[in-house]
């Protein structure tokens, strides 16, 4: 019998477990770094999306949990790590949309009265009512666009590259979003 | 759009992007302003999420998103995996549907290529190194003379073809040896013992002796043809294999003649008996007589026939030659030839055989993979569509 042998195996079993552990503490880390950094932004535009709070919070759930474990998957080639993470959400958010049999057409979720009712600027308040009607009068695919640029804070490159168009392209449905919707506000 | 147009739309594009990056308003036109106001407007609409569902998002972050969190039951557990059950990844799906299909074409090609290389190669050889021994295979599929009947051939595998009946095959073989001068006895006994241990004979043997003993000899031996392929390796291994060849010939279609002529004067005997015993002259009985002594012969001839048929079917045989190792002086060449030369011979060999089925294989794979890759990028053009008409 070889006393060796067992003690050996197990002491490599205990590196490799160590190892792993540290691997793993590592991937968090930096995959929390990227949650706290954007975060905000991708429940904003998902919550844009949806106009829904209670679905927005599933599905960037949803978006984060599958993003966590699809994260060797990620390729710097295809975009930043943002512009990859937004891709999983907003896959994530047509698919609730589509599941759904919802328009992103549909009434938005109540507007929060007791906000405006402490909102100091009476003419702020009815600036973002304004804002708030203009939006609802989008289109959906619109709508995507304003939320990807305002929500989630995405450039134009990062847009297009989304949406799978060339920049000038995601550039002249930007601007012809806002021009709708200054319009819609002015009016 | 015009150029004009294009500056216009850079010009709003980078008065947002400004805005958005200071958090505040910057241009000094009231429509510049306006269109500012409404970027901060817009990114100040964005959806805050709730604080206690970010707290909580954040914990399950940081526990690395633990399985079964958040207290999901088994069943949900089991939903959430059924996904990847019944969909596995297109990328998976055609690698592997390419690889069966490139295993499923290239594989009757490459046996194919070896049936054909089994029954189309020379069956003679001459120096070079000692090809390796031959199997019953080889000799049921050496190109055999086509009998005058037309007989087909044996099938592959010794096997007779089906619906042919048995097929009767003289095989011979043809073998010569070289063996330094000192070892000629000892091998020419050896060939005497190794066809004794196969049940078969010396039928003719001749040494020739010079100055210095016994400098060759010819040998020819009577092996049975099943035992004939065992028979060969081992008389291979007595000295250098010079040169070797095999043949068969089907004499199915002589055996089936002759037989019949056998049978037909077998008959006529008969007849000839009988119309002896009603013989009514001594004149008529003196012709049949005759005619019972030729048809005899006949017979006679013809049972000689076949019993040398049989023999020459059931028996195969061998010539040996054996010769005086003409290059034992070159000792190292010797050694070279009959340990590295083989080797490097039969790794080039089988490097060849290994690229001749990657490229088959990549012929085969390379139009798979390109069509899968269509298909791949097809299904996913489709399932993007499927997701935006969600915004339709």
């Amino acid at each position: 019998m070889d006393p060796w042998w067992p003690r050996s195996k197990g002491m490599t079993e205990a590196i490799a477990g160590r190892v792993r552990a540290v691997d793993r503490a590592t991937d968090v880390e930096s995959f929390s770094t990227l949650y706290q950094r954007t975060f905000p932004r991708v429940y904003g535009y998902v919550a844009s999306l949806l106009r829904d709070r209670a679905a927005a919070e599933d599905v960037t759930s949803q978006a984060f949990e599958r993003a966590y474990r699809k994260r060797r998957s990620y390729r710097p080639g295809r975009g930043t790590r943002e512009q990859w993470l937004f891709g999983i959400a907003r896959n994530a958010a047509l698919d609730e949309l589509r599941k759904r049999k919802r328009r992103a057409t549909l009434a938005a979720e109540p507007e929060d009265l007791a906000s405006l009712s402490v909102e100091q600027d009476v003419e702020r308040a009815l600036r973002r009512a304004a804002v708030r009607g203009a939006l609802s009068a989008l289109e959906p695919r619109e709508r995507d666009l304003i939320a990807l640029k305002f929500a989630g804070g995405l450039t134009n490159a990062e847009i297009a590259e989304m949406l799978g168009v060339s920049e000038s392209n995601a550039g002249t449905k930007l601007h012809r979003a806002i021009s709708k919707l200054r319009e819609t506000c002015n009016d | 759009m015009t150029d004009h147009d294009a500056r216009a739309e850079a010009e709003l594009l980078r008065r947002v992007d400004d805005a958005l990056t200071a958090g505040a308003v910057t241009e000094l036109d009231p429509d510049d302003r306006a269109l500012q106001e409404l970027a901060l407007a817009l990114a100040a609409e964005t959806p805050e999420p709730d604080p206690v569902y970010a707290a909580e998002l954040a914990e399950r972050v940081r526990a690395g998103f633990p399985r079964g969190s958040r207290g999901r039951s088994l069943r949900k557990r089991i939903a959430r995996r059924l996904p990847t059950l019944r969909r596995p990844s297109m990328p998976v799906m055609a690698g592997v549907a390419t690889a069966l299909a490139a295993v499923a074409v290239a594989t009757p090609l490459i046996l194919e290529d070896g049936d054909r290389a089994a029954s189309g190669g020379s069956a003679a050889t001459g120096g070079g190194p000692e090809p390796p021994p031959a199997s019953a295979d080889d000799l049921t599929t050496l190109a055999p003379r086509r009998p005058e009947s037309g007989a087909m051939p044996p099938a592959a595998g010794g096997a007779f073809a089906p619906g042919e009946g048995e097929r009767r095959i003289e095989r011979t073989a043809a073998l010569t040896l070289a063996a330094p001068a000192a070892r000629l006895d000892q091998v020419a006994d050896d060939i005497a013992s190794i066809t004794d241990r196969y049940n078969g004979f010396v039928l003719r043997s001749s040494l020739t002796t010079g100055d210095r003993g016994t400098t060759g000899g010819e040998f020819e031996l009577r092996v049975p043809s099943k035992r004939l392929p065992v028979a060969l390796t081992a008389l291979s291994e007595l000295g250098k294999v010079r040169q070797r060849s095999q043949t068969g010939d089907d004499v199915t279609g002589e055996l089936r003649s002759t037989t019949d002529q056998l049978q037909t004067a077998q008959a006529q005997r008969r007849s000839l008996l009988r119309r002896l015993e009603r013989a009514d002259s001594d004149s008529e009985t003196e012709s049949l007589r005759g005619q019972l002594d030729l048809n005899a012969g006949e017979i006679s001839g013809l049972k000689r026939q076949l019993r040398d048929v049989r023999l020459r079917t059931d028996y195969a045989t061998v010539s040996v030659d054996l010769e005086q190792h003409r290059d034992q002086d070159s000792a190292t060449a010797g050694r070279d030839s009959d340990g590295l030369r083989p080797a490097v011979d039969d790794a080039l060999g089988s490097l060849s055989d290994s690229a001749e089925l990657v490229i088959r294989a990549l012929g085969v794979a390379l139009p798979l993979a390109l069509l899968a890759t269509l298909l791949g990028l097809a299904g996913r053009q489709v399932r993007r569509r499927r997701r935006e008409a969600a915004l339709l």
